[in-house]
């Protein structure tokens, strides 16, 4: 049985490897018979604070249902300067609306979407489908069959979210929002 | 224009610079905000007139756009002049509840995009991690008895055929054996010989193939040349050729 320690380094190399998200079933088909599930997310969470302890350029994040390896936000600039990126394309007011909208109510059409935001959202459901934040989910069975849309892996993996339940609370985006539809 | 893009600066009149809305509802949320109104209370005409003014500075803009601020501003109006007039007992509801409950729903959308925003904004700088691997990966040791025979039958076929495919079959070329003038000065003393000549049976008693089809064609050509004419009774009988007492003039013809 392999110890803690040692297991943790299996991870390690595994998520060095993968370049995505590695569920925890696809590490326990890893790491050999007769590892328990709960020693192997110990595992997990080891190398994790391992390098949040140690300063290391490299954190482990839960992310779209698995863990990742990735670079710390702090090193953006050192990394910009390196790879030669301008800076990455932050997303425009219309396409977080829309993200938001099919986020928290998916899956949804293309006319529940237009409704919601009181304008014609076709050309942002368009841009978000291409940069594979929101995917096609089958077809709403309404008149004219429109296509239903939800959030993708690569939607949570954009967030840092591990999945959807990670969203801010429909109570708490209340919170903000403030004044509702109380009666006059 | 790329909705993904910001718009923020974009000139929307000649000197002055409108905060960018993402519409109607967004524009109605904002002059709500502004005007410390309760949602209850809009300043219909008001609201219509921002509407108005931003439609005279979007006069060169997009016609769908347009359409989505004048149909909120149709809307308004509608639920204006449904609030003058008097209200037949309490079962037709609050002409405004739809607008309320719109507006608010919108709102929560603009806090949870912002959420979004503030969530992405601290991943700035976190790139996925995957050490460089060689091109391509190991070879799979494979165990011979997993080997589906039925896949390995398929492999072999499709190997074979991609085989065949990327080498195509060289094109033969056989020398030419018999010359049409040959045949056809052959041809034209055999014809002299005799009255009618039965080409049918001299083209099918020939040993070989290419010997039969070059006879033929130089049959044609002596038609063709109006020195020999041939006759067939029905289909498929017997071709007689006869000469027609044209003489024969084969310096004009080639030899293929």
């Amino acid at each position: 049985m392999p110890e803690i320690p040692e297991l943790a380094a299996t991870v390690e190399a595994v998520l060095a490897v993968a370049g995505e998200p590695v569920t925890l079933e696809a590490l326990l088909a890893v790491v050999g018979e007769g590892v328990e599930r709960a020693r192997l997310e110990e595992a997990v969470e080891f190398v994790r604070r391992r390098h949040d302890q140690e300063g290391s350029g490299i954190l482990i994040e839960h992310v779209a249902g698995g863990w990742r390896m990735a670079t710390r936000p702090q090193h953006e600039g050192a990394l910009r300067e390196y790879l030669g990126y301008r800076s990455r394309a932050r997303l425009s007011q219309a396409a977080l609306e829309t993200l938001a909208i099919v986020a928290y109510r998916q899956p949804i059409t293309l006319p529940e979407v237009n409704y919601l935001r009181g304008v014609n959202s076709a050309a942002v459901v368009r841009t978000l489908l291409e940069r594979k934040l929101v995917v096609v989910a089958g077809r709403k069975q309404v008149v004219g069959t429109p296509l239903l849309y939800r959030t993708s892996k690569e939607f949570l993996i954009h967030f840092g979210l591990p999945d959807l339940s990670a969203l801010p609370s429909p109570e708490e985006v209340e919170e903000v929002a403030g004044e509702g539809p109380s009666e006059p | 224009m790329d909705p993904l893009l910001l718009t923020a600066g974009e000139p929307v009149g000649p000197a002055v610079v409108l905060p960018v809305f993402e519409g109607p509802l967004d524009l109605l949320l904002h002059l709500v905000r502004e005007e410390k109104v309760s949602i209850w209370d809009i300043p219909i005409a008001k609201i219509c007139d921002q509407y108005h003014e931003i439609l005279r500075r979007m006069e060169q803009l997009d016609l769908e756009i347009a359409g989505e601020y004048l149909v909120y501003a149709a809307w308004l109006l509608l639920i204006k002049s449904r609030m003058l007039l008097p209200r037949h007992g309490g079962d037709e509801g609050d002409p405004r509840q739809e607008l309320v409950v719109r507006l608010a729903e919108y709102e929560r959308v603009k806090v949870a995009a912002a959420e979004l925003a503030g969530l992405a904004e601290l991943r700035r700088g976190v790139e996925a991690v995957r050490f460089a691997l060689p091109a391509a990966p190991a070879e799979v040791e494979l165990d011979l008895e997993d080997v589906d025979v039925v896949a390995l039958a398929g492999a072999l076929r499709e190997v074979l055929e991609r085989h065949v495919r990327e080498h195509p079959a060289a094109l033969h070329l056989d020398p030419i054996r018999f010359s049409v003038r040959e045949k056809i000065v052959e041809l034209f003393e055999l014809v002299s010989r005799q009255r009618s000549f039965p080409l049918l049976s001299h083209l099918l008693t020939r040993p070989d193939r290419l010997e039969s089809v070059t006879l033929l064609v130089a049959a044609l050509e002596l038609v063709r040349l109006k020195t020999a004419k041939a006759h067939q009774r029905r289909p498929f009988a017997e071709i007689y050729l006869t000469l027609t007492g044209e003489p024969l003039r084969v310096e004009g013809l080639t030899d293929a």
